[in-house]
């Protein structure tokens, strides 16, 4: 009984704690890009150093922000193979299962560019964000390949979500070729990052308001860099080096889900099985 | 000179060769982008693979309309005949 009451508080709380989150991230973003921003832009040479800057400012808040989670107890988290991320130049591509994994990705990988969903720059909040740091907006065909292509010749890392969006629960996943196209046209290594969320936490349709029944633990993976090179042998079409490297993408990152998921953390034998609906 | 019925079978080829597809799954009423799961960046490869079959420039805006393997039929015998007018 008592422990019921315990996890129902518990859950008011981080059901509050939540909504406290995105309420600190729109006005925090909103803040930065009227202030910081454009002092920064003002203060460097020129746009690519203002880039830089913004780049690193809007790495430092993501922690921030993070860690603003961890502290109100909305999430807990481990880290892999971080080290991994520092490389210059590489093509990191994520699966993408909630709705702050470019937080996270942001915050852990240096000097990084991110391609992120067109809409946002119909966000209020997110809207001066992403146009400060120069972000690039997902769409269909050779352009974006193109941009991001060039992005990853000049040194920088690119972050790729090639779900394109957040994965659908329970469905496999379902990934886009267009990271594997730009890893074959700029003949960057790619690294793949697997996100893992034990609970659905701010997943594609639900309610932010919604939390789970327990606190969710995110598992972030690095990965071994996949040479894209070598899905592309002389004489092959690029639509089938394409479809075989991300078919191998599709493979590793289901793969790394279910040695997670198999495994929860802080579960130990004596546990019970999880049933959520018992605790509604 | 061309049969649909020949036009039809060396679209299937391309088709098969360029996306790894099932020549089973290549029918004229298979919807390109839904069906064959062919993105914007394969359906340039495409294009350019015709380009090559019929000899003739082909101009994307030719294929803006194209949604299903017939639609392709249709596009390249409709490229062939204006190569015999021209």
């Amino acid at each position: 009984m008592e422990t019921r009451f315990r996890n129902r508080l518990d859950r008011g709380s981080r059901r509050f704690g939540t909504g406290l989150s995105f309420v600190t991230f729109g006005l925090g973003g909103t803040l930065l890009s009227l202030t910081l921003f454009p002092f920064l832009r003002l203060i460097s040479p020129n746009r690519a150093e203002a880039q830089r800057r913004i780049g690193a400012a809007m790495r430092r808040s993501m922690g921030r922000f993070i860690w603003f989670m961890k502290s109100l107890g909305l999430l807990t988290y481990e880290l892999h193979g971080l080290e991994r991320l520092e490389r210059p130049g590489q093509l990191i591509v994520a699966n993408h299962p909630t709705l702050i994994d470019v937080v996270f990705m942001v915050w852990l990988t240096p000097d990084a560019c991110c391609v992120v969903k067109r809409a946002l720059w119909h966000n209020p909040a997110l809207r001066w964000p992403v146009i400060w740091a120069g972000y690039i907006p997902n769409s269909e065909g050779a352009q974006l390949v193109e941009d991001c292509a060039r992005i990853l010749k000049s040194g920088r890392s690119l972050l790729v979500f090639p779900e394109g969006t957040r994965s659908i629960p329970g469905q496999p996943l379902s990934l886009k070729r267009g990271a594997a196209q730009v890893a074959l046209a700029s003949g960057a290594d790619v690294l793949p990052v697997t996100i893992v969320c034990d609970v659905p936490f701010l997943t594609k349709g639900s309610r932010w308001y919604r939390v789970p029944a327990r606190r969710p633990h995110f598992t972030i993976t690095v990965g071994q860099a996949i040479a894209a090179q070598r899905y592309a042998p002389a004489g092959e079409a690029n639509s089938i080096a394409a479809r075989h490297l991300t078919a191998k993408l599709a493979t590793h990152f289901s793969r790394g889900i279910e040695a997670v998921m198999r495994v929860p953390p802080g579960a130990t034998l004596t546990n019970p099985p999880e049933v959520q609906s018992a605790s509604l | 000179m061309h049969t649909e019925q020949e036009i039809f079978e060396r679209v299937r080829q391309v088709l098969v060769e360029l996306f790894e597809l099932s020549p089973d799954s290549i029918v004229l009423d298979a919807h390109l982008y839904t069906d064959l799961d062919i993105d914007s960046l394969d359906a340039i490869d495409l294009i350019l693979e015709l380009k090559q079959i019929t000899g003739r420039k082909v101009q994307p805006e030719q294929f803006r309309h194209v949604r299903t393997v017939r639609d392709v039929v249709v596009a390249v015998r409709e490229l062939m005949q204006n190569e015999t007018a021209a």
